[in-house]
């Protein structure tokens, strides 16, 4: 399951955000640590890096979930652009790179704030065609393309 | 717009413009009305939809009228015939999600959109319909979806599977129905409806395990074809073996072949997730393991970080376990200390100190302290727990560990990092009498130069119990009286103290330490003053304060018996008069501790937090609990207190705990109730004990508890008497007995009726391990030959077919309850044999060792041979008469 997908600028402001399955007084919690996580590991980091599991795992913060065990934040920094997954191990990885390729692939180029900015109509569709309350539906980037524009998938 | 042009990614400062600055919700709810326009702009909709859904993710929530209005609003943008429109529709309904009486004006429209001849009108129409339908609607649409299910466009199945997926949580019975058709999706070519027909197939069948078994065993033939279906199947691959592992011991494992084929699927999701489930499986022997070791391997060399650290984090939870088998990529794991990626290269650490022999120590701290530069002090104390195990491990080892330790104390660092370190040199201290002297000296080059108040008063007073035991105390005077001079008040007020643990112990010292102290008495600070005053008065032994030599110790370094807690709510409530505050007052009952919090302290690792004897404190705890009730206060010195024992599931009505409290010649039971419904109030809570199972316990007192409100935990206890001395043992089953009140919510307040009401518990036994006291010893060997060979009994066991040596050899150490020495618990994967070490205390204070020589034959018969030594013969006898029986 992909429990959440956070989409926040450098300030951590959040542009978007899909929570699955994460109770509702969590998610407050969450919101903040994983922003804050995605800003303290951005020091030195070159874009595109994929921080994989860059989190403090020691100290856990007063979740009832267990971080270390059960999920690991991942983040992927664009140009003052942070996207946040939390996810069940390994299965998922799959659809984290689903969301960035599609993300980059609307924007044109690597996104931007700005260029999310612009695209934003176009992304939130896409997301809803890649993950549906934590199930991953489509990870065909093509296909996704597609879908978005209402025009049929090719490959059958 | 065109003016943004950016470079460098970095570059914060260039002032960005953004195409929602100053939005606002009325303003777009007002923009909105453009969906109301006879003649439509779809471009303009388009972003108004934009606008709002950036609205809904911003936070911002629309009243119930504004929501019914934009909803209206829209249902008016079927009308337009613009593709990308109506794809930004099909979202905005959903984000929405209008409630019931709304959803009819859009179900017609959405109906014609699941007929149409355009499929993904209909993919998209099927998730709309079903994220905003209710049970009466579904059925209408029932016969659409399943046709759906199996339709030939792999976007309208997946739509339909999906849909059904989330549907299930709301109307499960409607769905189940739909297992036919899932099923032949399952067979589909489409990669994703393969996977989104399993996921459905399983959770449709998941409370049915033959079901649920079947599935797999068919699957597992070979038609699945998606990586991620492939993925699926593996977890439910290993959910049949667990279960399956539980009915049968002998034989194959079951679907291993498959799991193991999938080590070879080209795709690396399939390949991880089958290595995870291999290393996860319940047993697993070292041939098993070997090929997921050899692909996790592989994977630690891989260039996507994903990879890395799924792989390195899969064999650090191996080497916890089966830490031989992780050793040949001991390589592989040593270059990953420089990876970038600081999460992968502390998981290679805390592996390689799980899995390194004893010579490879010194190599391997070699690196690790090029390592530690760079890391964040988060991740430096999961080495620092690592390397005080490793020291644990390997005794011997201590002064390259220790060397390590006091040099990364000296490095810059927080507060947490520091007490991590010093928690880990004072552990190794207390385990490694050899270690004493140099890990003294290394705390008290710390305190020279220590920013934390915290840690330098626990260093003081751990050197006050310790430095007085040394060969020469004389050298830590020099550190102690450094913080009187130079540190702030309560740092100088600890130094006191320690300056006057060492003139009470060392006679030799006494006059000079004297000299200090009375330097002490010119402090600007009252504390240290009021302390310098006290200790000179008692050391200095003009009998005001205390008589002899040995009240001066007692004094000084006698456990505080009140409750700190108790003594603090009493002076708090003394009012300053004539009358100076009793400390005879204050009462000495340790008032209840939630479990939960019970438990997080038992976690905590022991280090300076912790009092010296760290493992009784719980025990002293208890002990005083025991005394302040006088039934049991003629019991006895308390010999044991066992771990709690749970009587109840979890989250049932009434949550029970046992701990058995052993003396010698009484048993009592304390029962820790927690009632976990707001409704009730229990009162006269009692535990009535069935111990026809216990032939030599006689029940003597049993004391209720009067009251359990909610959520606040109690005591009940029951006592038994035993024949003196003897290790007695027994089942016992329990009833808990009490009367219910209703409690109003609303007031708090309970009715003034009760009706009487019985709760069954689970059983529990008294067992030979409950007489027997962990208690370690640092040095195995030593000890053992200390103790001679005059009452030392030698025999050999069979011990039958076993699942393996480790379950064997985990099975005596629970049987006798004793403390494993130097790592001995851990059984080597592969090996035919194993010698383990014991340590403990047997009632009646008997200091009993046992050496246990295990050896296994192909058939997997195990063979024991077991050497007992202790202060007494007796004991001798009756641990050889625990493993006979």
């Amino acid at each position: 399951m992909l429990l959440a997908v956070l989409i926040a600028n450098s300030e951590g402001n959040i542009l978007v955000e899909r929570f699955n399955g994460v109770p509702g007084e969590e998610r407050l919690h969450w919101r903040s640590f994983l922003v804050k996580l995605g800003a303290d590991n951005l020091k030195g980091v070159k874009n595109e890096e994929l921080l994989v599991a860059c989190h403090k795992y020691v100290f856990t913060p007063c979740f009832p979930l267990t971080l270390t065990t059960l999920f690991s934040p991942c983040v992927i920094k664009y140009a003052k652009l942070l996207i946040i997954f939390l996810y069940c191990f390994n299965l998922v990885s799959e659809a984290m790179f689903v969301v960035t390729s599609a993300i980059k692939d609307v924007c044109g180029k690597p996104p931007t704030e700005r260029l999310f900015l612009d695209k934003y109509g176009r992304i939130c569709l896409c997301l809803d065609e890649i993950v549906w309350k934590g199930l991953l539906e489509n990870t065909d980037k093509d296909r996704i393309k597609r879908l978005i524009r209402l025009k049929p998938p090719t490959e059958f | 717009m065109a003016l943004y042009v950016k470079k460098d990614d970095d570059r914060d400062e260039e002032a960005e413009y953004s195409p929602f600055s100053g939005i606002e919700k009325g303003a777009v709810l007002q923009e909105a009305r453009v969906f109301n326009d006879p003649q439509l702009d779809s471009r303009r909709c388009s972003q108004v939809i934009t606008k709002l859904l950036y609205l809904l993710n911003q936070g911002d929530s629309f009243t119930k009228v504004e929501a019914t209005e934009v909803f209206f609003s829209v249902t008016k943008l079927f009308q337009s015939r613009d593709i990308g429109l109506r794809r930004m529709v099909y979202l905005i309904i959903k984000e929405l999600s209008p409630c019931a009486d709304e959803v009819i004006i859009v179900t017609s429209s959405l109906m014609k959109d699941m007929n149409s001849k355009t499929d993904v009108y209909r993919a998209n129409a099927i998730r709309v319909l079903c994220r905003i339908t209710d049970g009466t609607l579904l059925t209408q649409i029932e016969r659409y979806l399943k046709q759906a299910i199996v339709d030939k466009n792999p976007v309208v199945a997946s739509a339909a599977l999906v849909s059904g997926y989330h549907l299930l949580q709301t109307n499960p019975e409607i769905v189940k129905r739909w297992s036919n058709e899932v099923q032949e999706a399952v067979q589909s070519r489409a990669a994703l409806v393969q996977f989104h027909a399993l996921a459905l197939l399983h959770q449709i069948r998941q409370n049915d395990r033959l079901a649920v078994s079947k599935l797999v065993t068919s699957l597992t033939k070979g038609t699945v074809r998606s990586p991620l279906a492939q993925c699926l199947l593996i977890r439910y691959t290993s959910q049949v073996i667990r279960e399956s592992s539980m009915n049968s011991q002998a034989g194959d494992r079951p679907f291993y072949d498959y799991l193991e084929g999938c080590l070879r699927h080209k795709s690396e999701m399939v390949i991880l997730e089958a290595a995870r489930a291999i290393t996860e499986l319940s047993g697993v022997t070292s041939r098993e393991l070997t090929p997921a070791i050899t692909v996790l391997q592989l994977f630690l060399s891989s260039s996507k970080p994903v990879l890395r650290f799924a792989a390195v984090r899969t064999l650090n939870k191996v080497a916890m376990t089966h830490p031989m088998a992780v050793t040949s990529c001991n390589i592989d794991m040593e270059s990953l200390i420089s990876d970038q990626n600081r999460s992968i290269a502390t998981l290679a650490i805390t592996t390689l100190l799980k899995t390194g022999n004893e010579s490879g120590v010194d190599r391997l701290m070699k690196q690790i302290t090029n390592f530690m530069s760079d890391i964040a002090d988060e991740f430096k104390i999961v080495v620092v727990d690592a390397i005080r195990s490793l020291c644990l491990k390997f005794p011997l080892k201590f002064r390259t560990l220790m060397n390590f330790l006091s040099n990364i104390l000296r490095e810059e660092g927080g507060f947490e990092y520091k007490k991590a370190i010093v928690d880990s040199i004072v552990t190794i201290i207390r385990d490694i009498p050899d270690a004493k002297e140099s890990g003294l000296l290394h705390l008290c080059e710390f305190i020279e130069d220590c920013e934390f108040t915290y840690l330098s008063t626990q260093i003081l007073h751990f050197l006050g119990i310790e430095g007085p035991k040394t060969s020469d105390p004389s050298k830590f005077i020099r550190y102690i009286y450094n913080r009187v001079i130079l540190e702030n008040a309560t740092v100088r007020a600890s130094a006191v103290s320690t300056l006057a643990k060492f003139g009470a112990m060392v006679d030799s010292l006494k006059p000079r330490i004297f000299v200090l102290l009375r330097r002490c008495l010119y402090d600007n600070d009252d504390e240290v003053r009021d302390r310098a005053t006290l200790y000179l008065n008692t050391i200095g032994g003009d009998g005001s304060v205390v008589e002899t030599d040995k009240d001066v110790k007692e004094f000084l370094f006698g456990s505080f018996d009140l409750p700190l807690v108790n003594l603090e709510t009493s002076l708090k409530n003394y009012e300053p008069s004539e009358e100076p505050f009793d400390v005879s007052s204050v009462p000495r009952e340790v008032k209840s501790q939630p479990f939960a919090e019970k438990k997080a302290a038992a976690k905590k690792p022991t280090g300076l937090g912790a009092p010296p004897a760290g493992p009784t404190s719980t025990v002293d705890a208890y002990e005083k609990l025991l005394v302040s009730i006088p039934e049991f206060s003629t019991f006895g010195q308390l010999f044991k207190s066992s771990a709690p024992v749970e009587l109840t599931e979890a989250e049932t009505e009434y949550s029970v705990n046992v701990v058995k409290h052993i003396f010698d010649k009484h048993v009592v039971f304390q029962y820790n109730c927690t009632n976990t419904i707001p409704e009730q109030l229990l009162e006269n809570v009692t535990i009535v004990v069935d111990a026809s199972e216990a032939e030599e316990f006689e029940e003597i007192a049993t004391k209720a508890l009067k009251s359990l409100p909610y959520d606040t935990p109690g005591q009940t206890f029951v006592a038994f008497e035993k024949p003196e001395g003897v290790p007695a043992v027994g089942k016992f089953s329990n009833v808990l007995r009490f009367i219910v009140k209703e409690v109003d919510p609303s007031s708090g307040e309970a009715e003034e009726d009760g009706v009487e009401d019985e709760y069954q518990l689970e059983e529990f036994e008294v067992v030979a391990a409950d007489y027997m006291l962990k208690v370690g010893v640092s040095n195995f060997r030593n000890a053992w030959e200390s103790l001679g060979p005059d009452f030392e009994r030698v025999d050999e066991y069979g011990l039958g077919p076993r699942e393996s040596l480790k379950e064997a050899v985990t099975a005596v150490i629970n049987l006798l309850g004793m403390q494993p020495c130097e790592g001995t618990e851990v059984v080597a994967a592969n090996s035919r044999s194993h010698t383990c070490l014991l340590s403990g205390v047997y009632i009646g204070n008997v200091k009993v060792l046992v050496r246990l020589s295990f050896g296994v034959d192909s058939g997997k018969e195990v063979a024991m041979k077991l050497a007992v030594r202790s202060e007494d013969e007796a004991v001798s006898d009756a641990i050889h008469e625990l493993v006979a029986n």
